[in-house]
């Protein structure tokens, strides 16, 4: 197999988010899809140039979707109930379709829940079995400050992405490279915001 | 009524986390669905919430509202006609 090189780095935060100018409905989005979809917007990629059948999507979502569930459950005593725009978030893999809809990519995805997921290893298995021509990695990483309280942790929210193709120019990827959050701090990605 | 359906708007857009849409640009006849702010099907869900929570109308079913949801006015209508009942 030729070797995979990542040719696009990106890491954002929830004040990109706030800046972030991605059309009326972004805000409706929950944290971590607006995140990951502003990660894969900072990429600066041009899918007109690719096959958006082989065009991969593997997601790491460091606490899942725990966040949106803690704020969809405290809505529950709401007159009218918990918002049903908030319901469609509580999956963890949500983010993958507000991405894939956006770039109209219909290729194969992942999600994985919890740390060192070793996603980058399954990113390169969709390669190995020529699923894929090129593949997003994303990682995702919310914990808001409702959860930080019950989990008795630090609150944080961050998204960082990968763009992996087969050859050319790029950083190669190895298989040391098992995090796509420490890959991208390695490649001190200086992306520009949407 | 006029108040109303401005107060409805304010909502929408607030409900809604129309991302920059202000409530004046929302036009009180233009289709709420389709085309106009063409909203979807979870929003339609998010309007029923919002219904009960700030008007205390409840809709049961769904087909119920459906005209309702036309437009900004027509969704005025629908919640002076239910005051009145």
């Amino acid at each position: 197999m030729d070797k995979l090189v990542v040719t696009a780095a990106s890491r954002v935060t929830e004040a990109d988010v706030r800046a972030a100018k991605l059309g009326s409905r972004f805000g409706r989005l929950d944290l971590s899809s607006q995140l990951a979809l502003l990660a894969v917007e900072a990429l600066g990629l041009d899918f007109d140039a690719h096959r958006r059948d082989r065009v991969g999507i593997c997601l790491a979502a460091r606490a899942g979707s725990l966040s949106t569930d803690v704020e969809y459950w405290s809505g529950r005593g709401n007159a009218g109930g918990p918002s049903p725009t908030l319901f469609a978030y509580t999956l963890p893999s949500a983010a993958i379709g507000e991405i894939a809809i956006r770039h109209r990519l219909t290729g194969p995805n992942l999600c994985m829940v919890g740390g060192n997921t070793g996603l980058l290893a399954e990113a390169v298995e969709l390669f190995r079995s020529g699923e894929t021509d090129s593949c997003l990695c994303v990682e995702c990483n919310v914990i808001t400050p409702a959860l930080a309280a019950i989990l008795g942790t630090p609150a944080t929210a961050l998204a960082c992405a990968l763009y992996v193709v087969r050859g050319g120019a790029g950083r190669a990827l190895g298989e040391n490279d098992r995090d796509i959050e420490s890959l991208c701090a390695l490649l001190n990605p200086s992306p520009s915001i949407p | 009524m006029s108040d109303l359906v401005h107060d409805l708007k304010v909502k929408i857009v607030e409900f809604l986390k129309l991302d920059g849409v202000t409530p004046e640009q929302i036009d009180d006849n233009a289709p709420l669905f389709g085309s106009g702010l063409d909203l979807d099907s979870i929003d339609a869900l998010e309007l029923v919430v919002m219904l009960e929570a700030h008007y205390g109308i409840i809709i049961k079913d769904i087909e119920e509202g459906r005209p309702a949801f036309q437009s900004v006015r027509s969704l005025a209508d629908f919640i002076t006609a239910r005051r009145r009942s």
